[in-house]
């Protein structure tokens, strides 16, 4: 009954929590909800002005219009109040007394930038541009103020009913303090880097592309100036090269097709660029009005002013009191070289890939042939120099190709693991391998394929290759190295607490230990699992981390990890030193009926070594030295070259202990002689265990074993390769214990851990 | 075929030397496949009955333990209904030093004294550990039915 009480309430408390939910604009009070209408009114009341505007006629009152650069240049402590005395409102022309720029920059943007020739442009540039971006003036223009309105605000108590009425300006002055808004208002460096992405607004914005006229007509919605003029949703990030300092702007601009200009404005709370379009983007009246029917239209179409929501609201006002406003000028350079035929073909095979024969190695880039940002009221210009970049469908094609060939080298992994295993299945022979080599190989390959399932789901053209990447590394990562390593851990497990030293001696000291209890591959599997996922998810957490982290940090972590992750082969090269073994010369000459045919010291397959030092630095060498790799990662020829010789350094290292004995950089007297299965039985063992004859049984066929006696003459003819003795004084034959050898390494009797051979 | 060797050699052996309770010996003509019996141990409700077990020894026998199950029905928490024996030294512990009639004799000691926190059967298992006097009583009936 209680459960049943408990479950209602449950059910009640989620009904409430659905209920109490604010509504689709986020309002959730009354400050809120006058706030929103007040911002709303405002527009709708600026769109009447707007609509009533003619080409030869100046704007009114505009919030963030109502100043000229002339106006703020004669008195720079000039308010922005609507009318103000002695403008002329009743006439429009393209200078400083009318627009908000200075006639230096409308001269430069007229004549330098936008060349107003009528080339072929492609008519959809989704793309994401990357490219270099001067300071080219801080100080020398007249700041225009730009009032924010109090309504903006949020509130100061609780009590507060209602926004306050009028407008308050940001401290101007005081804007090289950083501290003053909480982000940089000034760019302070002159150098830096520019990336620009591209979309056009019908995929941005669902209301577009779902409202009915638009299906039934086939057509964008923004009606028969299509061809023309197009709304672009633009996200311009640029920052200095050490990443101290970030700009963004995310805004509408328009494109228009046929002259291949494109103009963007920033939009906030004190500046409301979508009106200012028609007027700064035309030459002719006529080119006025088609943008100004675009504007409507965009406007009709989104149903602008009603669908604002708090989120939009707060957006703006963040924007105002944190950013500097800008405009920005934009200049494409042409597709000449193709005809409007094969410029739609391109356009259509990119969308809808059919085969149609186009050349996609081929196609130009989507290329900025100049381009100019101004702040109004920051007063800074800034230029754009080579920024350029791929369309979008090919960009991801491109990174498909790169995702493919990657999995190509996941499986090439996977082929040489299992080649290695193979060699190698012997508990025996897995023990002379590094768990910690393996460990590192394993790290990466889990991180890869958790970086892989994290972006699936953010990049939605690519998730499917992402998937499969990820399907692949992880298959790699925790199927067969994980089981590499349990089978390795296991065959390890009884050198745990068994020091450096005497594992250099070979474990001859072993039976001092305390006989542990070998675990069985159930606990060590699990325990590996568990460790696994752990290391997993905490470097997968400090690696998503150090993206925030600046670029000094961040490329000093870069570097020091990559160099760290790519000495795998110094914990193998350490343990062969551990495990000892004889230069290949003396195994050939004197070993071979004892060491079964096994010629390789090392315990790898040259093959797996070569082959997986030769996959995992393709990438490394790839992203530090091809110019445009898709990570746009800095190159870094040094740095590949280096890592590539360390690499080179410790295979070097491995192919000396497999030459000349695994322990040759050691010093002989440090070198405590490797654990001898073939030895005389001391006299003592003999007394107390033995049976007559100088013989013992054999615990495994149970037949005896003559042994070579030190002190007794007659057991002198006995060789002493055909019998073992271990540590723990127990004696086989060298056949019975080197078979049980392969399946586990402890003694058969009293369960002691074994040296392996 | 040194498991063929080995196994020879300890039959010889547990014709020399028998154990006290129990027995072992081949079914027919193939070395590989044996009987066995086990007498219940007196101090245990298993007391009386006789046991048997069929043993099967692997061709790399003794590197991999031989697979023994009884083949009379018993009431017991680490044997189940199909006379699987849950033992650790038939399993992952096994060492080729070890022997038939060693084997045997720790199952012996199994019936005395049952390991209910590995169990196969965990209900007789619990019954063990909550209610000594009814496993008792209900290995005995057994015992009786079908080991007498």
């Amino acid at each position: 009954m209680s459960t049943d009480n408990s479950r209602i309430i449950f059910f009640i408390i989620i009904l409430l929590f659905f209920l109490s939910s604010p509504s689709g604009d986020g309002v959730t009070s009354q400050y809120e909800f006058i706030q929103l209408e007040t911002l709303k009114s405002q527009l709708k009341y600026e769109y009447e002005v707007f609509r009533e505007l003619s080409y030869d006629q100046n704007f009114r009152n505009i919030t963030g219009l109502k100043l000229a650069y002339h106006d703020s240049k004669e008195n720079p402590n000039l308010n922005a109040t609507y009318p103000l005395p002695h403008k002329d409102y009743s006439s429009w022309k393209p200078n400083e007394n009318y627009m908000m720029l200075p006639q230096d920059i409308i001269d430069k943007v007229q004549d330098n930038i936008w060349n107003r020739k009528q080339t072929l442009f492609p008519p959809n540039i989704t793309s994401n541009l990357y490219g270099k971006i001067n300071l080219t003036d801080n100080n020398k223009y007249t700041k225009i103020k730009m009032p924010i309105a109090n309504f903006f605000d949020p509130p100061e108590s609780f009590q507060d009913e209602k926004p306050a009425d009028g407008e308050h300006y940001l401290a101007v002055d005081e804007r090289g303090d950083a501290g003053n808004h909480g982000e940089l208002h000034n760019v302070s460096w002159s150098y830096g880097i520019v990336d620009v992405s591209i979309q056009h607004l019908d995929s941005v914005e669902n209301s577009l592309s779902l409202s009915p006229a638009s299906i039934s007509t086939g057509e964008s919605q923004l009606g028969e100036d299509d061809s023309h003029w197009k709304i672009l949703h633009l996200n311009v990030n640029f920052y200095n090269r050490e990443e101290t300092e970030k700009h963004s702007l995310s805004t509408k601009g328009i494109y228009d097709i046929w002259t291949g200009r494109i103009l963007i404005m920033s939009q906030s709370a004190k500046f409301h660029s979508l009106f200012a379009f028609p007027h700064y983007l035309a030459n002719t009246e006529k080119e006025f009005n088609q943008v100004k029917r675009l504007i409507e239209k965009y406007w009709n179409a989104t149903n602008y002013a009603e669908s604002l929501t708090m989120a939009n609201l707060q957006h703006l006002s963040d924007e105002a009191n944190t950013k500097c406003e800008y405009f920005g000028f934009l200049q494409l350079e042409p597709w000449d070289q193709f005809t409007p035929d094969q410029i739609r073909m391109i356009d259509e095979e990119l969308k809808w890939p059919l085969g149609r024969p186009i050349n996609r190695s081929n196609l130009p880039p989507i290329r900025l042939h100049n381009a100019l940002l101004y702040s109004p009221d920051c007063g800074l210009s800034l230029e754009l120099e080579d920024v350029h970049g791929p369309r979008y469908e090919l960009q991801v094609r491109t990174i498909r190709i790169h995702l493919l060939l990657g999995v190509l080298l996941f499986l090439g992994q996977i082929y040489l693991l299992l080649c290695q295993m193979n060699f190698t299945n012997t508990p025996s022979s897995v023990n002379k391998i590094s768990y910690w080599c393996l460990f590192m190989m394993n790290l990466v390959d889990g991180c890869l394929a958790m970086l892989y399932f994290l972006a699936s789901p953010l990049l939605q053209e690519l998730y499917l290759p992402l998937c499969i990447s990820a399907f692949a590394c992880f298959i790699l990562a925790s199927v067969f190295e994980i089981r590499y390593m349990i089978s390795v851990y296991a065959s390890q497990v009884n050198e745990q607490g068994v020091g450096i030293l005497t594992l250099l001696r070979g474990g001859s000291e072993a039976n001092t230990v305390v006989n542990r209890v070998i675990p069985d591959e159930a606990s060590i599997s699990s325990s590996l699992y568990g460790r696994f996922f752990f290391t997993l998810i905490v470097s997968i957490f400090i690696l998503l981390s150090s993206l925030i982290w600046p670029k000094e940090i961040r490329t000093i972590f870069e570097y020091s990890v990559l160099v760290v992750l790519n000495s795998y082969w110094v914990p193998q090269i350490c343990r062969n030193a551990v495990k000892g073994s004889d230069p290949r010369r003396r195994r050939q000459n004197g070993y071979q009926s004892l060491q079964n045919g096994d010629t390789n010291c090392i315990p790898l397959l040259w093959s797996f070594i070569i082959g997986t030092s030769v996959l995992r630095l393709i990438p490394i060498v790839y992203v530090f030295t091809y110019p445009s790799n898709v990570f746009r990662h800095d190159i870094d020829v040094r740095f590949a070259v280096l890592l590539s010789l360390w690499m080179l350094f410790q295979l070097l290292i491995l192919y000396s202990q497999d030459l000349l004995g695994s322990r040759w950089f050691l010093p002989q007297h440090v070198i405590p002689d490797g654990y001898h299965y073939h030895r005389p039985v001391p006299q003592s063992i003999l007394m107390e265990y033995g049976s007559q004859n100088n013989c013992f049984v054999c615990p495994i066929c149970m037949v005896d074993v003559p042994v070579y006696v030190e002190e007794t003459e007659e057991t002198h003819k006995i060789d002493a390769q055909s019998y073992m003795i271990t540590p723990c004084s127990h004696i086989f034959h060298t056949e019975c214990l080197e078979n049980w050898m392969s399946y586990k390494l402890q003694c058969p009797v009293c369960r002691a851990p074994l040296p392996p051979l | 075929m040194s498991s063929l060797k080995r196994i020879t050699k300890e039959l010889n052996d547990l014709g020399r030397d028998p154990p006290t309770s129990c027995s072992a010996g081949p079914v027919g003509d193939d070395v590989y496949h044996w009987q066995a019996s086990i007498m219940g141990p007196p101090d245990s409700p298993y007391a009386g009955g006789v046991f048997f077990l069929s043993i099967h020894f692997p061709t790399d026998y003794p590197f991999k333990p031989p697979k023994i199950s009884f083949t009379t029905k018993i009431y017991h928490p680490n044997i189940n209904a199909n006379g699987n024996i849950c033992l650790d030294i038939l399993k992952d512990q096994w060492s080729p030093a070890l022997t038939i009639s060693k084997v045997l004799l720790s199952i012996c000691s199994l019936l005395t004294d049952a390991n209910p926190d590995d169990p196969l059967v965990p209900e007789i298992a619990h019954l063990y550990k909550t209610d000594r006097a009814k496993y008792e009583a209900t290995a005995r009936e057994w015992t009786k039915k079908y080991a007498i």
